[in-house]
């Protein structure tokens, strides 16, 4: 499942959506990434966070295919919000579901190492009395 | 052809997106020239290869042919996630 979303999300409800669909899930892997308070040397207030929806529903949607070809998945779900985002907010969740840890914990790696790279977002961090628009480098 | 910029791109073109109608046009790199020649403020980071560009949200790297249909994103290197 694939949600780009403004608004905060419960990642247990998310996840339970999901995960009682398949009553042989034994491994869920899970990562969370959030607004952090520092940044670049300076203090951070918000970010806003601005998205290309149509082609990252369209690389979402591509990559978790890949993920499921490369291990064995019961179902992955992806959320990543847009819009302005205080410290602290949640940015991402990535969640894979799997019968054993192996597949869901690398799967997870595989799908945020992709997002990082290539998913059409752009962070534009905002400090006290600027702002900059950041690049990921890892 | 629709363009569509996106992050501080747009803020060197002024405009988040841009219809294009010119038969000069058949490829991605005719597409480039026609931007850096339009906003010359883009020529020295399609230089510095700092520009991305998907062609119907797919990365493109090489010189593909386009189509009147086509949706052109430009945007700089992401920061999601």
């Amino acid at each position: 499942m694939i949600k780009i979303q403004k608004e905060d999300f419960n990642s247990e409800e998310e996840i339970n959506k999901i995960k009682k669909l398949y009553s042989n899930t034994g491994a869920v892997t899970s990562f969370v990434g959030y607004v952090r308070d520092y940044n670049n040397n300076n203090k951070v207030q918000s970010i806003n966070l601005e998205v290309y929806e149509r082609m990252a529903h369209k690389q979402f949607k591509k990559i978790i295919s890949e993920a499921k070809s490369r291990w064995n998945l019961l179902d992955c779900l992806i959320i990543h919000r847009y819009g302005k985002l205080n410290v602290n907010s949640k940015i991402v969740l990535v969640t894979c579901f799997s019968e054993h840890r192996k597949d869901s914990f690398e799967s997870c790696n595989f799908i945020m190492e992709f997002l990082k790279k290539d998913a059409p977002f752009w962070k534009n961090e905002f400090y006290n009395k600027e702002n900059q628009w950041l690049t990921n480098f890892n | 052809m629709k363009i569509k910029y996106f992050a501080w791109i747009k803020e060197i073109t002024s405009s988040e997106e841009e219809e294009i109608n010119s038969s000069k046009i058949k490829n991605l790199d005719q597409l480039k020239f026609f931007i850096i020649t339009k906003y010359p403020d883009l020529k020295k980071h399609l230089n510095k290869e700092i520009l991305r560009f998907a062609v119907n949200q797919e990365y493109v790297v090489e010189n593909i042919d386009l189509n009147m249909g086509d949706e052109i994103a430009v945007f700089p290197p992401v920061s999601g996630g």
